[in-house]
């Protein structure tokens, strides 16, 4: 995590800051002598540690216990060993899952970059209307995913769906959207993109209102086309707001688990079955409790490698 | 770029991203065998899905169950958060770099690998079909913490030094002269846990299983897969507009602090 | 330091007070107070009815034992639920929707009580259940844990109009008169040129007990009665297995079943002209089809050159009592009421399905319904010819492992039926393995 993003002056905080020191620095009142505040340290956070050994360290304890246990919640656990971790190594489907995320992730990123982009660029031009745009656009970034999934089980159903609907009446053909293997995944990365693009509009558009004016007007008394100068100012002044962006939605996408749930259980053909969701049919499907946990904290190396990477990459972009 | 295409596509967006809740709106006051069709109005207005839903599901209920949930949750996570966050920040203790790394450690685990230790422990803890279940393991938030402390880098330390010269409690100076300050970074991480909870479901889908303590996108959920809603699509409509609505609405009114908010989450997160 | 212990406290106790409320109060049944019983029924709008209606009549009648129904908490499946609530030891004292294929691991689980220690178990059964049922459910450790309760057979439903209006007066019996009627029903009535109508649908998410109303049912169908296992132990027949796959195979790559998850009921809509369905759809369809939607049923259709009996799925719901109870007698009288002759009467009337009882068709009691509502013979008739799952361990994984396959031959035809069969047997071994090592 890197320091702090720098605020813009909010000059009514200043404001009161400065009256408040004034306040303190003239009181002038009786000078006790300061109790131990390291102690209040510790008084300060002990509750949220308390809290974090409780509901995350000892969860993550009994985690890596139970990857060397076989259990199905009812009877009592069973050592064996490394065999959920043998049996995850020949596991294709589990590999498929993972590679399915990927391949999500592949679809989602890309897509919702060119998308959020776009409206940024068109929202960034001090156009009338635009908070009413950026409104809309925001909307279903706050509903829950529930409802999402439920609108678009019936907006992406082949025969009775609204899209194909619309499809057929301008005379086109019907997109198997949930229904064929080679489209399902994109369907779904098609419907996260809708979902979120307008959190990631507002975060280049926070990008581009922070490019100043003077780098567009060297570039323009340099005779750059409208091209030139986006691909050589706004692109590189944008791109630690890039990165942050492909970090996030791959922190996303990797938790990818509601959508399959709700709209293709996973089908067809496994083509969307999540790495998530593959978690979660073994252990509250079929009760494999101890190889859920195995299958969780592989997963998890997995994205800490990601991130990890990714982190780097961050870093050495910005400085 | 050209005014009239930028508005052309302004408005093809608006289109897309809103046209779709329109649609479900007006959906809900369709006869059911309407809802297939293409046309936007209802031949007919009928409140029949709402009945329905209703009828087989103590809606009302589950919202009041997750407005408890998710108000209680918000509080704690900006009391204990800000707590947390100011110790980091304007006090020196030893271990305080290690903790705050701890707290980044725990946002990279993703929660399904807790899902199940954590479940057996809401078992052992008797907390299964209620709602402490659900708010106890959430009262402490690593989101909110993060946001709190980035806000608190940012008053002088100087200004604390002077409160505690003046006899200021730690208590006294975080109540009194660090929230006030605040305000923006406690409104932020406050939207933020409380959209994070009110759309949670796949942990009350673990714990609860007693209809009398669901959450509302938990029973609309349910409703919409199980049986409940009997396979037809406009009572499954009408439930998810309902869910919908509270947090449509309550975006409409603070669509500006919603925004800023969670574009600050994004930049800090 | 005080200040900071007082003030958690505090937080704590405001937790607790505000959320407190959410405890299941047990109340206890000294000082003359009713003993309290709590009942989980099945989700569906019918039997939640039927549901409240019998335990109004047993508080009435026993002021000592009252009884609180709950609905059966739905998740995607209900044996997620109820093992769950094992696990955390929120069970009810009875649950009348128990499916016979989760009970192997209920009893694993210590959850469920023997039912036959109640010394009348034995005489209830005798005077009810018809006899090749008696040992349906005993297991191994000699004992019976489930109060056998409704059977509903899987059959064919048809839209009557539809297959006189393509020329059919008779429903299909095999698979070939199923595919040339499909021929023939399946059209695109509006001249788009997409098909609009069907012969029939089956949910395709690959989720485990979707494969309980078309595999298994006319695997069992086909068959001739058999199920997947003999004695516990697997014996996938692979030519009844192959057929299977095959008819469906037909039907999905023919176009004959769309690909799809229709939203609504497709065939209230004819949509489609078949349906796989239990008899509760009767009173589904009584209360939500059109006056002019005539719909009959027959049993499932069978290979060409099957000869015999039908047979079929019987889905199976069977009455527990789950070992948390404080009540075991009080529970059991309370299990009987709910398989007595009115309260079997009335799940004919308010749901639509079949209670398990001798001589449904034939005695008095029960004639003059079947007279009145002639749809649910071929139900009735249908009960004694129907097989149920089995009592193996992981049977739902196991359905996963057909799910999958069926998903590859039947849906997608990317793989031939016999190649289908034979990795589904061979991942039911490894899941088998992965039990018993």
């Amino acid at each position: 995590m890197s320091e702090p993003v720098g605020h813009r002056p909010q000059t009514r905080r200043e404001k009161s800051i400065s009256a408040l020191k004034r306040a303190l620095g003239t009181s002038g009142g009786s000078r006790r002598a300061v109790s131990d505040p390291g102690r209040m340290g510790y008084v300060f956070s002990a509750p949220y540690f308390f809290h974090l050994a409780l509901f995350f360290g000892y969860p993550l304890l009994f985690a890596l216990i139970l990857v060397f246990h076989r259990w199905d919640i009812v009877t009592p656990m069973e050592f064996i060993g490394l065999r959920n971790i043998s049996r995850l190594l020949q596991d294709d489907l589990f590999f498929r899952a993972i590679r399915n995320t990927g391949f999500f992730l592949v679809i989602h990123i890309p897509l919702q970059i060119i998308v959020a982009l776009f409206f940024a660029e068109l929202l960034n031009a001090k156009l009338k209307g635009r908070s009413f745009f950026r409104t809309v656009y925001f909307l279903p970034v706050v509903v829950s995913g529930v409802v999402v999934a439920i609108l678009f089980q019936q907006l992406f159903a082949f025969e009775t769906g609204y899209i194909n609907g619309v499809i057929s009446a301008l005379g086109g053909d019907r997109v198997p959207w949930l229904v064929s293997p080679a489209w399902a995944m994109p369907s779904i990365a098609l419907m996260a993109t809708w979902k979120n693009v307008g959190f990631y509009v507002i975060l280049f558009l926070t990008g581009l209102q922070n490019i100043p004016d003077s780098m567009y007007e060297v570039a323009y008394l340099e005779g750059a086309t409208t091209w030139q100068r986006w691909t050589q100012v706004t692109l590189p002044l944008l791109n630690p707001m890039l990165v942050t962006v492909v970090v996030l939605s791959t922190i996303g996408g990797f938790s990818l688990f509601i959508e399959p749930y709700l709209l293709t259980g996973g089908g067809p053909l496994s083509s969307t079955l999540s790495a998530l969701l593959y978690i979660y049919n073994q252990a509250f499907y079929f009760n494999h409790m101890g190889y859920a946990a195995a299958l969780g904290i592989f997963f998890a190396l997995i994205i800490f490698v990601v991130v990890l990477l990714q982190r780097r990459f961050v870093e050495e972009d910005i400085y | 770029m050209k005014k009239p295409f930028a508005y052309i596509a302004l408005v093809g967006g608006a289109l897309v991203f809103a046209y779709p809740f329109v649609w479900m709106m007006l959906a809900t006051f369709k006869p059911e065998m309407e809802i297939g069709r293409l046309a936007l109005l209802p031949s007919e207005w009928t409140l029949e899905s709402y009945r329905l839903v209703f009828e087989s599901i103590p809606i009302g209920r589950s919202f009041l169950n997750s407005l408890v949930v998710v108000l209680i949750v918000t509080s704690s996570a900006l009391l204990f958060g800000s707590m947390a966050g100011y110790a980091f920040t304007k006090i020196n203790f030893r271990g305080r770099d290690a903790g705050y790394n701890i707290i980044l450690f725990t946002m990279m685990v993703p929660f399904m690998v807790l899902l199940i230790p954590l479940y057996t422990l809401i078992v052992k803890f008797g907390w299964t079909d209620s709602l402490v279940g659900l708010i106890v393991p959430f009262m402490m938030n690593a989101t909110a913490v993060l946001i709190l402390r980035q806000s608190f880098l940012t008053i002088p330390t100087d200004l604390i030094e002077a409160a505690r010269i003046d006899g200021c409690s730690e208590w006294r100076i975080l109540f009194t002269i660090v929230w006030p300050l605040s305000i923006p970074a406690l409104t932020t991480a406050g939207i933020i846990v409380f959209i994070g909870n009110w759309n949670e479901v796949l942990w009350p889908i673990m714990v609860v299983r007693n209809e009398d303590w669901m959450t509302m996108p938990q029973m609309v959920a349910l409703f919409s897969v199980g049986g409940g809603a009997q396979s037809k699509l406009g009572p499954q409509l009408a439930a998810a507009f309902m869910l919908g609505l509270p947090i449509i609405i309550a975006f409409l009114l603070f669509q500006r602090h919603f925004i800023s908010s969670l574009a600050t989450s994004g930049l800090k997160g | 330091m005080n200040k900071t212990a007082r003030l958690i406290l505090f937080a704590l106790a405001w937790v607790l007070v505000v959320t407190g409320c959410g405890r299941t109060e047990t109340a206890s049944d000294a000082d003359g107070a009713p003993v309290r019983l709590t009942y989980w029924s099945s989700q569906n709008p019918q039997e939640r009815e039927l549901a409240m209606r019998l335990v109004d009549e047993w508080n009435a009648l026993n002021p000592g034992v009252q009884v609180t129904v709950q609905p059966l908490p739905a998740g995607q499946s209900s044996e997620e639920v109820l093992l769950a609530a094992i696990v955390a030891g929120t069970t009810p004292d009875v649950c009348s929707n128990i499916w016979p294929g989760i009970v192997t691991d209920f009893i694993r689980a210590d959850g469920v009580l023997a039912l036959d220690v109640f010394p009348d178990f034995d005489s209830l059964m005798q005077s009810r259940v018809p006899d090749y049922l008696l040992e349906r459910f005993r297991v191994d450790d000699g004992h019976v844990y489930q109060l056998p309760w409704k059977s509903n057979p899987i059959m064919m439903q048809y839209n009557v109009l539809i297959f006189r209006e393509a020329g059919f007066e008779e429903p299909p019996r095999t698979y070939g008169e199923f595919l040339a009627a499909a021929e023939k029903i399946s059209v695109d009535l509006d001249g788009d040129g997409q098909l609009d109508r069907w012969i029939g649908y089956r949910n395709i998410h690959p989720i485990w007990h979707e494969r309980l109303f078309d595999y298994y049912s006319f695997y069992i169908a086909a068959s001739g009665g058999k199920t997947l296992y003999e004695q516990n132990e697997l014996r996938i027949d692979t030519t009844v297995s192959n057929q299977v796959l095959e008819f469906f195979g037909s039907l999905y790559g023919q176009g004959f079943f769309p690909k799809t998850k229709f939203q609504g009921n497709a065939f209230v809509s004819k949509q489609i002209a078949t349906e796989f369905v239990g008899p509760w759809n009767i009173a589904w369809l009584e209360e939500n089809a059109p006056a002019d939607l005539e719909y009959a049923y027959a049993p499932l259709p069978v290979p060409d050159d099957y000869q015999g009996t039908s047979y079929t799925y019987g889905d199976y719901k069977n009455i527990a009592i789950f070992s948390s109870t404080e009540h075991p007698n009080d529970a059991w009288q309370f299990a009987k009421f709910l398989v007595s002759e009115s309260a079997d009467l009335q799940l004919l009337e308010l749901a639509t399905q079949i209670p398990i009882r001798k001589g449904l068709l034939t005695s008095p009691q029960f004639s003059s319904f079947f007279s009145d509502h002639p749809k649910l013979v071929p139900f009735a008739e249908q009960v004694l010819n129907t097989r149920g799952v089995e009592g193996v361990r992981s049977f739902p994984e196991i359905l996963d492992a057909i799910a999958q396959q069926f998903e590859a031959a039947a849906v997608y035809g990317i793989r031939s039926p016999g190649e289908a069969t034979r990795l589904a047997i061979q991942r039911i071994g490894v899941i088998e393995a992965w039990n018993s090592e």
